[in-house]
Parts: structure tokens; sequence; C-alpha cells
């Protein structure tokens, strides 16, 4: 069931309120890397210097170095190192698991992801680069971290179990994130993934699983249920089904990462219950690689 | 009933549902509980897959604890279970069971028949024929035995009776029909009666009598007549409780009127304790009683009905009551009258008029010369009070020193102290003797005699005199006559004489004099001839609750005299212008059973605990379901 316009402002309304805080968190979060552009070790168009060359034909009078070149009598040109701002699209799932969370002092999934969708946006932003939401256009600036948040804040939950990122907003050159639980059915990831991977994109994919999906702590007859309430499983022996259950986690994300390995991408895991610091370092540094 | 140890099962094939718990185990065990409803986004991940043992998850062992407990709890508390139970004292012949009826079985009678309910029981589970003697003296006849359950309503139905435990003159006939090896349950009062070791001897020819002895003391109340009326309580027990003295009240609702505490005297006769009490009531209050009932005892035996002995004396005014209106406070009847009409019925008329309502009170007020002299004797030698006062036609009489009727003999003329023409000053009255009627009255300064009849002296005026005058010559005297007494006021029952007759002490002293005067209705019999019959007014049960008399059937004087009866319940009795009370209570004397097993109140009843069991049934089965809250609290939490 959609909500009304109404529903749905009231809704942002009471999100909003959570905004600073979110910023906040994500501020200190992305603190904690080393901002810093891209050199692309090769001349180029940057700000940092390079090396100097003897010019050549073709060199403007106004790129001579005179400085270096009075000490010799050859012309030198100043290079500077290459650097190219990046842009960089992060998808987060809206799925209507997303919203789980197995225990009162943990945050849910989608808060999580958030969060560190979030943390990662200001960092990358911080460090010049021009970050989006996947589908939308790419922009640097500090400015742009609030206007993500809102975004993510004012995202409706789906009533659907699964949420698939847009395929079409791929540009080449970009880089992207997706935080998931994919848990979901996984072929409009491995699509995903192919069609990345054709058009040379790169990035990472982040499942993001509560404890209790990762350790699957019932026992006992349980009536499990999706968070939509589609699918449905009852069992009379839920201890049982542990390892069974955990061998298909297993298997879930052993296909997620040889397909990231074949497209170039990375695939990493995070747990609600542990800090978020260490998921973002990961990324940071995939990213950076 | 089934022994194990110290427990006896009442009904103890319910017992044999025990067999069924294990399968009920197996049942609960196989039965799973509800599933919890978890909300889980990877359910995607579970599909398919099989549970690996079906049925690996049973309700949690304390549950089923819990479950099978309650209903051993129910089985057990179905089957009648009897924590030591009472020996089987009856044997095993034809159970007799001998109920004494009368009033002092009814303090704790819903035991008794709960005792003689229980032996109905055991007869009838185990077969044998019953039947029921009862000791109210209204069974005729040979006892007829039936199966037990029969009697149970009969026995239900019976109440104590309103006089004392009677059995059939006979035991001869009565036990005709009864078979050989009877096993007798005496319930008895604990009194003795008429008949009753006859009957024991007879019952213990026949079979074993085991006796239930009843519990606690038995009490009764009667009056004792005299000049000042008392009651006397007796108890089979040290407890001396106290008498209430109920009536009604000025608005005329019946309540508590005094309490009247039992004195330190006891005379202890074989094991009964017996105490005086005096009705030291004012007189208007003892007027007003209707009863007496010994306090917290539920007995027709510790109930007494007042009737005219403990009620107002019937005083006749004689005297020259020709005055006219504005002469009133002239007349002496004048002040006879508002002294006596608030305590006592007042008759007034010429001497030969009164004499016919056989009042107990006569008061002559200056009198003289009577002409129904020899009636008055007679009367007051049948214990009749004559009360005369003086007066100036006393005085001026010649031959005063001839007058009958008198307590002492009186000098001619009289004596004037206070007048106009004399010496001194009006006497006033001296203290009265401490062991005199008139003990304790105090005098008021301002009541002083100026004229008064002076007595001639003599050896036994001195104690005749019961009141003087500050300088020693009689104001009152009294001397007995036959049964009766005559009493002499030596001044005038006016103010003529003396202002006594204006003071309070006048009413005082003429209220204690009228209290110390005989009932003339003595005893009912004394004039069968005149009240052939009485009719019941109003009568007592066995417990000493008034009831209305359900057959009105007039008792016969002869019988009326015996006391309580069949026929006649004890009660207030209307005979004519008269009310008898008819009282239960008298005396008692305590019953032996010699060769008799008595049944002590300790052995006798087994602790019951089916209550018991089944109230841990009901705690389990609330247990059990909070435990299963407990349980389902998930899924509520899931469904929220």
């Amino acid at each position: 069931m959609r909500p009304s316009a109404d529903q749905l402002r009231a809704r942002a309304e009471a999100a909003s309120a959570a905004l600073p805080a979110l910023m906040l968190s994500a501020e200190r979060l992305a603190a904690a890397l080393v901002p810093g552009a891209h050199g692309q070790r090769r001349a180029g168009m940057g700000e940092d210097f390079w090396q100097y060359r003897p010019a050549t034909a073709g060199d403007t009078a106004r790129s001579i170095d005179w400085r270096r070149s009075a000490r010799s009598d050859a012309q030198f040109v100043r290079d500077r190192e290459a650097q190219v701002a990046q842009s960089a699209a992060i998808w987060v799932s809206a799925a209507a698991g997303m919203d789980y969370t197995g225990g009162p002092n943990r945050p849910s999934k989608r808060d999580r992801a958030d969060l560190l969708a979030l943390a990662l946006a200001m960092a990358l932003l911080a460090g010049g680069e021009r970050v989006a939401l996947a589908g939308q256009p790419p922009r640097p600036g500090r400015l742009q971290a609030e206007r993500m948040a809102q975004a993510l804040v004012a995202r409706p939950a789906l009533d659907r179990d699964e949420d698939a990122p847009p395929a079409e907003a791929l540009r080449p050159g970009q880089r992207v994130i997706l935080f998931d639980d994919f848990l979901g059915d996984p072929q409009p990831v491995l699509d995903y993934l192919g069609r990345a991977a054709s058009l040379g994109v790169q990035g990472a994919l982040m499942q993001v699983l509560d404890p209790d999906e990762d350790g699957f702590p019932w026992r006992g007859a349980v009536l499990f249920r999706s968070a939509s309430g589609a699918l449905r499983h009852d069992t009379r022996d839920a201890g049982g089904l542990r390892s069974p259950y955990l061998a298909r986690l297993a298997e879930r994300r052993e296909l997620l990462a040889s397909a990231a390995r074949v497209a170039g991408w990375h695939f990493g895991m995070h747990d609600t219950g542990a800090p978020p610091s260490q998921a973002l370092l990961w990324l940071w540094t995939v990213l950076e690689g | 009933m089934l022994l194990i140890g110290p427990i006896g099962f009442l009904t103890p094939w319910i017992l044999a549902a025990l067999a069924a718990l294990p399968v009920l185990w197996l049942i609960l065990r196989a039965m799973p509980p509800s599933p919890k409803l978890v909300r889980f986004p990877g359910t995607r991940l579970l599909l398919g897959l099989k549970d690996p043992h079906p049925v690996a998850r049973h309700t949690p062992w304390w549950l089923l604890l819990l479950r099978v407990l309650a209903i051993a709890a129910l089985i057990l508390g179905f089957a009648g279970p009897v924590w030591k139970p009472s020996p089987d004292q009856v044997g095993q012949g034809p159970l007799l069971i001998v109920m004494d009826a009368g009033w002092a079985a009814a303090p704790d009678w819903p035991q008794r028949q709960a005792r003689a309910l229980r032996a109905l029981d055991q007869a009838g589970a185990e077969g044998r024929p019953a039947a029921l003697l009862v000791g109210d003296g209204r069974d005729e006849g040979a006892l007829p035995f039936l199966p037990a359950a029969e009697l149970a309503a009969q026995l239900r139905a019976l109440r104590p009776a309103a006089w004392e435990t009677r059995y059939p003159p006979d035991p001869e006939p009565v036990l005709a029909g009864a078979p050989s090896g009877l096993s007798v349950l005496w319930l008895s009062d604990g009194l003795d009666h008429p008949g009753r070791a006859e009957w024991l001897a007879a019952l213990s020819g026949r079979g074993s009598v085991t006796v239930v002895p009843p519990e606690g003391p038995r009490q009764s109340l009667e009056l004792v007549p005299g000049d000042q009326p008392a009651l006397r309580l007796r108890s089979t027990g040290a407890a001396a409780p106290d008498v209430l003295a109920i009536g009604l009240d000025p608005q005329g609702t019946p309540r508590e009127l005094a309490r009247l505490q039992p004195g330190e005297g006891a005379d202890d006769e074989a094991g009964v304790i017996s105490r005086l009490i005096p009705i030291a009531l004012p007189s208007e209050l003892r007027n007003r009683i209707t009863r007496f009932e010994i306090e917290g005892h539920a007995s027709a035996g510790a109930v007494l009905l007042a009737d005219d002995s403990l009620r107002r004396r019937k005083v006749a005014l004689v005297g020259d009551d020709r005055a006219s209106e504005g002469q009133r406070l002239l007349s002496p009847l004048h002040y006879l009258r508002r002294a006596l009409s608030p305590t006592t019925d007042l008759i007034e008329g010429g001497l030969g008029d009164v004499l016919q309502a056989s009042p107990d009170v006569i008061v002559l007020a200056d009198q003289f010369g009577l002409a129904e002299a020899a009636a008055l004797r007679d009367w007051v030698e049948g214990g009749g009070l004559l009360i005369r006062f003086a007066g100036p036609r006393m005085a001026a009489s010649e031959r005063l020193s001839e007058e009958p009727l008198l307590p002492v003999r009186l000098r001619a003329g009289g004596r004037d102290i206070g007048g106009a023409l004399a010496w001194g000053e009006p006497r006033s009255v001296a203290p009265f003797a401490a062991d005199g009627p008139f003990a304790g009255l105090s005098v008021p300064g301002d009541a002083t005699v100026r004229a008064q009849l002076l007595a001639e002296p003599a050896p036994d005026l001195g104690e005749r005199t019961i009141a003087q005058l500050s300088d020693g010559t009689p104001l009152v005297t009294r001397a007995p006559l036959g049964q009766g007494q005559l009493v002499l006021f030596h001044t005038t029952a006016n103010a003529e004489w003396s202002s006594l007759a204006i003071s309070g002490l006048f009413v005082e002293m003429l209220d204690r004099l009228v209290r110390s005067a005989r009932v003339s209705a003595q005893a009912p019999e004394a004039d069968r001839a005149e009240q052939p019959f009485w009719l019941p007014e109003l009568v007592l049960d066995g417990f000493g609750r008034t009831t209305e008399p359900q057959d009105t059937a007039p008792v016969a004087a002869a019988d009326f005299a015996r006391g309580p009866a069949p026929g006649a319940p004890a009660g207030l009795y209307r005979g004519g212008e008269r009310m008898a009370a008819l009282n239960a209570g008298g005396p008692m004397a305590l019953a032996d059973w010699p060769g008799a097993p008595i049944e002590r109140a300790a052995q006798a009843p087994g602790l019951d605990l089916r209550g018991w069991l089944i109230a841990l049934a009901a705690l389990l089965f609330a247990l059990d379901a909070l435990g299963s809250a407990w349980l389902a609290r998930g899924r509520q939490r899931a469904m929220a």
C-alpha cells in the first residue's frame, strides 16, 4: 500500500528529526579516514607537482616554468600530477527486510546501511569526489552530503522483499557501492554485476546482516515469515534447521563473492552487532585501491 | 474405606484413574505447543528445507509435570482422602442411633447431627440396617430398622425439643423387633435423665454401646422465688457466663436491658456448679424484662421467660377518697397513688372488693374499725403484705389499743411535736439500720415529722421497728403474721402530719416494701380448680428461640405443674388474667456410663483433604496457564 502524500510528508518530517544525529555520526566516522585526491601517478591536470620535463614543441610559452629554466639553458615545463575527481554512486536497498533488527539494542539493518552510506559519501566528498545516490546526478561539495542524507531518510521502505539497484543508471568510470542484505533473489544482482563489468564500472557489494540472520538462534516450533509476509516457512524444529540455513547463507555469499570477483568488484560483509568503523575502513581501502 | 498409611479414601475406586496418568503424559508430550511466529528476512533461504527430526520438540517437561500433577491432585481429591480417619468405632451389627433431643442437646446440635449422619453414611456404605431412637419423649412403639439412607432425611429434619430429654419408659417393647448384635451409637447430652440407666443396661445386653459425649458444658437457668427473686445458673463446666436480661425498651424494641454477672459464690454439686445471681435491678427496669438468657448458650434451658412472679406487684389502695377536687392534695390516697403507680398495678375500692382481686399488697390509709377484719387476716396469713398509715381518725379513736392487724400496740392519742402549741421542733428521720428493709436509702434533711402515733413499750418493739425518728420513737414498724406481714407507718400518707409524703424517700420506702411482698399467685396448682387449663401464648423451641405456638391445645393444670413435656413445651402460658412461664431449665445431674466406651472428640473426625487437593489442582492449573502464556509471549510480540 502506497502511503499518501500527507503520510509521506509526516513520515519524512519525523525521520528528519533523526537527521542531525545521522549527519553527526557519519561525520565522526568519516573524520577517521584520511581524505585525499586520487593521484593518477602520471602527468596531467592537477594541483601537485609531478616532474619537470624539457619543453617540446607544442607547449605554450605560458606553460614554461621560468624559474627552473633560468638555472639551465633548456626550457622546462612543470608537470603536475594528473588528478581526477571520481564520481561515485551509492545505493542502499529499501527492501522491507532491511528494517529488521533482532534485538532492541541493535540498529536495524537499514539504519546501519544508511549510516555507512552517508559516512562513506562524506569521506568521498571531503576528498573532492562527486557523489550521489544511484540514479541521481553526482555533485561535489559538503551540501551534497546533506542532500543525500535527506534523500536517505525520506526514502520510504518498500513493501516488497526485494529491491534491485537501477542498472540503467550505470555510467562508465563510476564507482558504485551497493548496500543490501542480499537475502532476496540473487539474479538481479548478478545481472547488475554483469552489466557493470561490461561498462567498466567498479565497485563494492556490502552485505549488511543482523546477528540473528548470521547466527540463526531459534529453536522449537517456529513459523517464519518474510518481512512483507509473502514468504512463510513452518517448522517444528528450528534448531535442526540451523546448519542447513547457515550452509545456504555461505553458499549465497560464495555466489556473490565469486560474481564480484569476476566483475572486478569487491564483496564485503557487515554485522549490525559490530561497530560501523570497521566496515567503513574496508570500504575506503577497497575504493582507494 | 481404603486405608493407605495415615490416609483413608472414601471412594477408592476413583483412584483407578491414576493408571491413566502415564497415557496422559504421552498424549500431552506428543502435543506440540503452538509455534512461535517470527518475522525473519532470511525466510527465502529456508524455503524447501525439511525438518531434520519432525517431532523433536516437546511440551516443556515442567509444564507437562504441572498438568499431570494437577490432574493427579484432582483424582486424589475426588477419591475423598481423609488424614488419619477415625477408626471404625461402631461395630459391624445393625446400627441404632440414640439421640438425646432435649434442650441440653441444643447447643452443639449440628455437630451431633453430623456425627449421626456420618455413622449413617458408614452403615449405608456397608449395607447395615439402621434405626433412630429420638429421646424427645414422642416415640411410640417398636423401632423399625430401615436401610440407613432412608433415615438420613429424618435425621436432618430432627430438632431438639424444649423440654428435658425423655426416653420411652420401657425399653422392652421398643426393642422388640431389634435384631441381635446391635451396635449402638448414643449421642448423649451429658446429663442424666429418668430411665437412662435402664436403657443403657437394655442396650448393652443387645450389643455394643458407644457414647458420644457433648462438646462443651451444659448450662441452665432457673428462677429462685422469694422476697428477692434471684436466678440460679447451673453449669457442668467452670465457665460463668453473664446472664442477659432482655426486654422492651421505652420505644418498644426488644433489646438487652441489663447484664447480670454471676457472683463469686459457687456450689459444686457432683460436678454441676451452681451460682446464685440476684436480680438487683430497679423495679421499672425489672418490670420490662421479658426473658433472661445465658449469653452465648443457645438452648431452651438457658432461657428464663419472665412471668407474673417477676412482674409488677398488684397493690390495692383502700382509704377515704371522698375529698373533692379542690382538696385532692389533702387526700392520702393521692400521694400513695403517685408513689406506687409507676412500678405497680393499682386497684382501688372498698376492702371487700379488693380482697376478691387477691392483691399482693393492700395499703390502708388511716382506716379504723375494719369491717372485713377476719377476711383481711386470712389474706395476710396467706402471704399478703398489709401496709397501714396512721392518721387523725386513728388518733381520735378511743379503742386504739384493741385495734387488730397492727404490728405493735398503739397508745391512744398520739403525739404532736412540731405544732404551734407544742414545745420542740419537728423531728427528722433517723438513718436506717444497715440490716433493715430500708438499708442504704439516704435520708433527706427536710423530711420531718410533726405528729405521730406512739407505740406501747414492749420487749419486741425494738426489733419490730424498721425506721425511727431522730429521738428514737418508731416511724415504721413491721410484724409477721402467718406467711404475710403487717407494716405500719406511724404518720400519715399525706402532708398533714409530716413532710415525708412529699419527699423522694417516701417513694423509695414504699418501693422497697412492695418489692418485699410475696407474690400471691404462687404455684399454679394452688388454685387448680379456678384455672383448669393453660393456653400457650408463646413457646420456645429447643434452641431457646421464641416461636408462635403451632398447636394451641390447652394444657391441663396438672400437666402444667409437672414442667415442660411433649404436649407442653417451654413457653409463656395464659390462664385467664394470669400469665405463667413454663421454663425448661432446672436441676442437672451428670450422666455416667459404666461399661460403655466413650468416644473422645480428639479421635473423632479425620481431616478431610479433599478441599485442599482440589485447591492445589486449581493452583497448578493457574500456574499452567501462566506458563503457557509465558511460552506464547514470543508469538504475542510477533503479532503486535
